[in-house]
């Protein structure tokens, strides 16, 4: 629990963006530059925590298959993309899943599903029913948002995030009651305090 | 270019070269904003170095004027408009500077401190320093925002750059957009010909125009010597022609400031006249001008205010030199209030530059304007010696001005320096021999005068004496030509003593004039000017009477014509000719008395649309000086001045004599008024009274200067600055003019810092592609060859292209060549970048263009352009290849990066290798991979990978189109992507295809070495794909063939895949790629993300400062940066290609993928085998706590070096020692 911690180390995580992608978290840079840092990495807040994520949008390669394995393998959490306006995206992520599960071999692993384009409204071509129906079967909230608009693009990324903060949350405790079991008071101080002085690396 | 490197950068934010106190108000009685932002919290500005008295009182009056701009969202605006003058105690001191404001002065603003004190340069005078923000308003004008704009690429661009960049300043390109935005500002305005009706119609207007278009053709001028300079390589020279750019360039704008004022002026009443007109025709008796009263509320607080305010703190001397200094730097008419204050004859002067047209009676005012309009036979009176003080004063002001802003700017050479003394001593000289002319004339004001006179005097010969002793100083101690900072301070404090000494005599010069009417005299020009000692300047003072002469009176020809508000003379408004034509007596005050009852006198008017002139005038022409400045200090937003109590102050300070008592009281209660406006600001008790002692007040003015010798007085101060120049420069003038009236769609370009075009209008995008003045700028004609069907058609862009061939033709001067540029075009288009398929619909139209316009004017050029479209439509390819270098700076020098000697590899092959894949071929067993030398097998995979990648076409990578429809549109992405994830899968399979442990072991080894050649290659594909297939789950997972591996071996995969990380967006790889020399073939994919970010992150149009929507080329050049980038590389390796070795591969390669179509995915199918081969209890029971993902575990070997690349997750660092 954060809460025990007197002291909160600025927490990263990697996360990646699947499917009709071209999600871009930040359109409101007038000019997008892939080469800059902002392009890749964004900070956010959530319940009262910065979190520092790095996004892998793998836009544009779709055609490297071979690669995707390590795509997926680099990434913590993930935000399953298909556009509203297009089915053949929506039916996508299911693959896409399944490929996530499998090489995380987690069924656990955080996802959030996106219907973006949401302003194309009338070109919709997924059901939001539909699609709200099948993230609940997959356990993955689901947003509908606007990269153009700006909508919902930050609530996907938050929700994410919080997702991912519990998780960690959880496997710190576990942790430590193992450690607490497996080790001395003494050893377990020691190591803590190690891991203080990482977690300052980190920051640094 | 240490001194303008000394200048920090317009955008910086550490400006502030001058330390400031945050000092928050405490006299704000006025508290009642919570805004965050509130202009309470950021006033009183506390001045640098503890002047606050001085403000501290202006602040107090000034609170309600923050608290309507703390309504205003804190939004950083590029240029200011001082709205109240602001004169702090200090100007100078050690470190910083404080800036006196003018009403109206415009200001460049570079940095805001948090306590609203701004960091900006004074247009006016280019003078840097610290002004305070409240005193001041955003000014953003429609009409302005092209120039202003411009002014701040212009300013950003001069700063950036050293004066050795010739690529900049050899094409002149950063002139277009001054020039452009000065059309803009005409067009605008309508009023961009000479003949155009406003123009014709409103004297004010076109001298304005003129004057702006004159200092246009200066600085057009100046920029052709600093080519020359450049040219020469005089380094000094060209940062000295640049600082007077740079002044000019402000100059430009101020008068552009100028000139819209004064159309703003002429427009305003405009509205509510037609209705008036009506009004007035029904009776003919002209009704009250309407709502002037609360016009007066509005406008004239604050002005008097600080008349009152002066006269409080028994500084009237002090203003009063502002007030007149004012007079010669003063932006708009109405702008100084405190010249009101102090001198009859800047109200006249106000009114009649603006004519008594302010008023809300349309009739009145047109019949006014029209009389204006022609050249007034009262106009010759040039030797008035109100006229030549003005003039004089107004040259003595222009030079200290400009000596003071090179001081700013910390630029000054010895030379330069003593020129601008002299130039300033000379006109100086001659202002006293004026003053003087004064004081003969009349001995009873001389004790008045003869005090200011002597100070103005000392302050100019310790201005002449500073100035030499620095020179003298320098000449001993320096080497170079430069004057050092310090020595800036004193010239500084001295010229701005002679600015202040200066301003006060002839504020009490004119005051006397005033009193003593005005006379005619004739100026000798032979001795003319008091002497001073400049014989230390080392320099010849040469010609300082010619300087003064002949120009002079040459302005004020030029100035008087429209001067004359005067109702009761016949004028013929088609003849502009400035030419006087009659001599009126002058000298006899004509006192005109005020006749508020009986408004009405007919004046003949001989307009040739007088039909709606009814003339109406003299009521008006009473109060036509306070209405002028009411009617140009009419702005809504103006905050209310707060009442002050000082209504019964001492008046008149310097007023020894008052020849008649009329006079004297006339005086008096113009006095009052002054005050009496001040406190009806903010309240309307006073209001009636103080619109009858406003129309007093003004009355007393028409009695002392009667009409007649009006007009000449009435010449605006600061064309004066200017029409020094003009006589010499009419040609430059009209040059400029017919550079102006060309058709431009300039105005529609957008640019970056660095001057290049991020966005445009089609027309404005054809017209840079043809621009006549230089050869077009290699990048942005491939990026438009390259991009154009993004953002037109190509029948679109043969229209525009047509279209700039016909519209060019207007310009005479520039047609020849912008004509053969766009022939030009069309050329490079059907020779190199025709695509038939999407170009094909514009064919018809160049076949036409060139048969009908071309061929009238460019015959041979027309028959080529024929020819080429003839061959094209047959053509398979471009006509004339594209090479690499036509894309990308480096890709220039591309072709020799490898010196054709070098000597070709020898294919590392053995006899039984190549015999082994003879057997191959022949239908022998089929050899392994294990057979062939990593070296070898890294050299064929790279030459095949670089055909491909060589054969990929710009056009493929354009506007996403390898994702869209299976990659269709782009075959050759699709083909180089495809090899790549084939030779990735390759890799697996021959892994998986063993049983045995050591045998996959042997397979990893020998694919690390081949990965380890491909680095050495630089064929960051290839190992890219390599060590993608090493590190997917299939065979990571298989932990008993990599225990077989040496750790050797895996140590250098994992520096391997260091090199080709993607994570934060492939940073290593691209600071590899960076400076990497080809041969080299980086990983495709890193491009193609990039590409579609650009396209889908860069919206496809923007909308410029000028609220067009224009297409946004930003978008297009990113586009083509990295198209370009790519094509860097796409020179083929020197290696021997083997050809049996190739077919192997290739047919590994395939048989890899036939499995890939016969069964599910490749990937799916690896990860059974895998499972098969290692099944995954073992892995799980040593990893009970984590479940097997390595990425999280940190434990795998290859868990993506997270924990070295320092993003360590708490999760990681706590569950890596378990």
């Amino acid at each position: 629990m954060p809460s025990r911690f007197t002291y909160q180390p600025v927490r990263e995580y990697h996360v990646v963006v699947l499917g009709a992608a071209q999600f871009v978290h930040n359109e409101w840079i007038e000019s997008y530059d892939p080469t800059i840092e902002d392009s890749y990495r964004t900070q956010v807040t959530v319940d009262g925590r910065q979190v520092v994520l790095e996004i892998l949008d793998t836009a544009g390669t779709d055609q490297f298959v071979a690669m995707r394995d390590l795509f997926l393998k680099s990434g913590q959490g993930f935000l399953l993309v298909f556009s509203i306006a297009s089915r053949s995206s929506f039916d996508e992520l299911a693959t896409l899943r399944e490929e996530i599960l499998r090489i995380k071999d987690d069924d656990t692993v955080p996802i959030v599903m996106v219907g973006n384009k949401a302003d194309l409204e009338d070109q919709r071509a997924v059901d939001r029913a539909r699609a709200f129906g099948v993230s609940r079967s997959w356990n993955a909230p689901y947003y509908e948002s606007s990269a153009r608009t700006r909508t919902n693009v930050d609530e996907v990324f938050i929700d994410l995030c919080r997702q991912l903060c519990r998780r960690e949350d959880k496997l710190e405790e576990q942790a430590r009651d193992e450690l607490g079991q497996k080790m001395s008071d003494e050893a377990a101080k020691k190591r803590r305090r190690r891991r203080r002085r990482k977690e300052k690396c980190v920051i640094l | 270019m240490a001194m303008l490197n000394s200048q920090p950068a317009r955008s910086s934010l550490q400006v502030a070269p001058l330390a400031i106190q945050k000092t928050r108000s405490n006299g704000s009685s006025v508290a009642d904003s919570s805004d965050p932002y509130s202009q309470s919290q950021i006033t009183p500005p506390a001045t640098p170095n503890g002047s606050q008295e001085d403000l501290y009182t202006q602040a107090q009056e000034h609170v309600q004027m923050e608290i309507e701009m703390a309504n205003e969202p804190p939004v950083f605006h590029n240029f200011l408009r001082a709205f109240y003058p602001f004169q702090p105690e200090n100007i100078v001191n050690d470190s910083t500077v404080t800036l006196p404001l003018n009403e109206g002065d415009v200001v460049l603003v570079h940095s805001i401190h948090t306590n609203g004190w701004a960091d900006g340069t004074l247009l006016v005078n280019g003078a840097r320093g610290w002004l305070p923000t409240n005193y001041c308003e955003a000014y953003d004008p429609d009409e302005m925002r092209s120039l202003l704009k411009a002014l701040l690429n212009f300013w950003d661009m001069m700063r950036a750059t050293c004066g050795n960049d010739s690529e900049m300043f050899g094409n002149q390109e950063f002139m277009k957009g001054i020039i452009a935005g000065v059309r803009y500002l005409l067009e605008r305005t309508h009023c961009l010909t000479r003949e155009s009706p406003l123009v014709q119609q409103y004297d004010g207007l076109r001298r304005n125009r003129k004057s702006l278009l004159s200092e246009l053709s200066c600085l057009v001028k100046t920029a052709r010597r600093l080519h020359d300079a450049q040219r020469m390589g005089n380094v000094e020279e060209v940062n000295e022609v640049v600082d007077e750019m740079i002044l000019r360039a402000f100059k430009i704008v101020t008068k552009g400031v100028r000139f819209l004022d004064v159309l703003e002026e002429e427009r305003r009443p405009l509205v509510p006249t037609i209705a008036a007109i009506t009004a007035a025709e029904d009776n003919q008796v002209p009704p009250t001008p309407p709502a002037e009263s609360s016009n007066f509320d509005a406008g004239y607080g604050p002005a008097a205010d600080a008349g009152s305010r002066a006269e409080d703190d028994g500084e009237t001397a002090e203003r009063a030199q502002y007030a007149a200094s004012d007079v010669a730097r003063s932006l708009t008419p109405a702008e100084n209030r405190l010249s009101s204050v102090c001198t009859h004859i800047t109200n006249a002067r106000r009114l009649s530059q603006v004519g008594p047209l302010q008023i809300h009676r349309p009739s009145s005012t047109l019949s006014h304007r029209l009389s204006i309009a022609g050249p007034s036979p009262l106009a010759h009176s040039q030797n008035l010696v109100s006229e030549k003080l003005n003039a004089c004063h107004d040259i003595f002001l222009s030079h200290l001005g400009s000596f003071i802003g090179r001081l700013h700017l910390q630029s000054q050479s010895r030379p330069s320096l003593a020129r601008a003394v002299k130039q300033s001593a000379t006109s100086g000289g001659q202002l006293l021999v004026v003053v003087d002319v004064v004081c003969t004339h009349n001995a009873a004001v001389i004790d008045v005068l003869e005090q200011s006179r002597a100070a103005m005097y000392d302050r100019i010969q310790e201005l002449v004496h500073t100035a030499r002793d620095i020179l003298a100083n320098a000449t001993l101690d320096m080497e170079e030509d430069v004057i050092v900072p310090q020595d800036n301070g004193r010239l500084l404090g001295a010229a701005t003593g002679c600015v202040k000494a200066t301003g006060e005599c002839v504020a009490k010069t004119k005051w006397v004039i005033e009193r003593i009417g005005d006379f005619e005299f004739e100026f000798d020009n032979g001795s003319l000017g008091v002497n001073f000692d400049l014989s230390a300047l080392t320099l010849v003072r040469e010609e300082k009477d010619s300087k003064y002469c002949p120009s002079e009176s040459a302005s004020i020809a030029g100035s008087t014509v429209s001067e004359t508000p005067t109702a009761s003379t016949a004028i013929s408004v088609t003849s502009s000719a400035p030419v006087p034509s009659v001599v009126l007596s002058i000298d006899k005050p004509l006192p005109d008395v005020p006749q508020v009852t009986s408004p009405i006198t007919e004046q003949p008017v001989s307009h040739p649309l007088p039909s709606n002139s009814r003339p109406q005038s003299l009521p008006m022409r009473d109060r036509a000086s306070s209405v002028v400045q009411t009617a140009s200090y009419n702005r809504a937003d103006l905050p209310p001045l707060p009442r002050i109590s000082t209504a019964s102050l001492p008046m008149d300070t310097y007023s020894p004599l008052e020849p008649s008592s009329t006079n004297g009281s006339d005086f008096r209660s113009f006095r009052s008024e002054s005050m009496t406006a001040s406190s009806s600001g903010s309240g309307s008790t006073y209001l009636s009274r103080h619109s009858e002692s406003s129309i007093l007040s003004q009355t007393s003015t028409r009695a002392t200067t009667p009409d007649s010798t009006q007009a000449p007085r009435n010449q605006p101060s600061f064309s004066d600055l200017s029409t020094t120049e003009t006589t010499s420069q009419a040609e430059e003038v009209d040059d400029v003019e017919s550079r102006l009236i060309e058709k431009t769609f300039a105005h529609e370009l957008v640019f970056n810092k660095e001057g290049q075009v991020t966005g445009g209008s089609l027309p404005a995008l054809v017209e840079r592609l043809t621009t006549h003045e230089s050869t077009p700028d290699a990048m942005f004609v491939s990026t438009f060859y390259l991009t154009f069907r993004l953002f037109c058609t190509p029948t679109a862009l043969t229209q525009a292209l047509v279209e700039r061939f016909d519209y060019v033709g207007e310009s005479s001067t520039i047609a020849a060549p912008v004509r053969l540029r766009t022939y030009n075009v069309f050329k490079g288009w059907l020779e190199s970048h025709w695509r038939e398929e999407t170009d094909r619909e514009a064919l018809d139209l160049i076949k036409e263009f060139a048969q009908v316009k071309l061929a009238a004017i460019l015959p041979s050029a027309a028959k080529r352009l024929l020819d080429l479209a003839e061959k094209v439509s047959v053509a398979d390819g471009a006509l004339v290849p594209r090479f690499v270098s036509s894309m990308g700076k480096s890709g220039a020098t591309g072709t020799h990066y490898i010196p054709a000697e070098t000597p070709v590899p020898a294919p590392a092959m053995t006899r039984s290798q190549t015999n082994a894949l003879t057997a191959w071929k022949a239908g022998g067993s089929c050899p392994s991979i294990l057979d062939f030398d990593p070296l070898e097998i890294a050299r064929q995979l790279t030459i095949k990978q670089m055909s491909l990648f060589c054969s990929i076409l710009p056009e493929e990578l354009l506007g996403s189109k390898w994702t869209k429809l299976a990659g269709v549109g782009a075959p050759n992405v699709k083909a180089m992507s495809a090899f790549t994830t084939g030779l990735s899968n390759l890799v697996a399979d021959t892994i998986l295809q063993y049983d045995e442990v050591k045998k996959r072991a042997l397979v990893i080894k020998h694919w690390i070495k081949i990965a380890s050649q491909c680095s050495s290659l630089h064929n960051y594909d290839a190992l890219m794909a390599i060590t993608c297939a090493l590190t997917d789950t299939s065979i990571k997972r298989l932990k008993m063939t990599w225990d077989t591996v040496s750790v050797k071996r895996k140590e250098m995969l994992k520096s391997l895949q260091s090199t080709v990380d993607f994570n934060q967006n492939y940073k290593a790889l691209r600071a590899r790629l960076h400076d990497r020399v080809p041969p080299c073939l980086p990983f495709l994919g890193m491009f193609l993300t990039d590409l579609t970010f650009v396209d889908v992150g860069n919206p496809a149009t923007k909308t410029s400062d000028t609220g067009l929507v224009v297409i946004n080329f930003d978008k297009h050049t990113r586009t083509a940066k990295s198209i370009g980038e790519l094509q860097r590389f796409q020179i083929p390796y020197r290696l021997t290609e083997v050809a049996d070795l190739q077919e192997w591969l290739s047919s590994q390669i395939d048989r890899v993928r036939e499995k890939d179509k016969a069964g599910a995915n490749t990937q799916a199918s690896h990860y059974r085998k895998s499972l098969l081969l290692e099944p995954r209890e073992v892995q799980q029971l040593r990893t009970p706590v984590e479940p097997p993902t390595p990425a999280v575990t940190g434990s795998g070997m290859f868990a993506w070096m997270r924990s070295n690349s320092g993003t360590t997750t708490a999760t990681q660092s706590l569950s890596a020692p378990l």
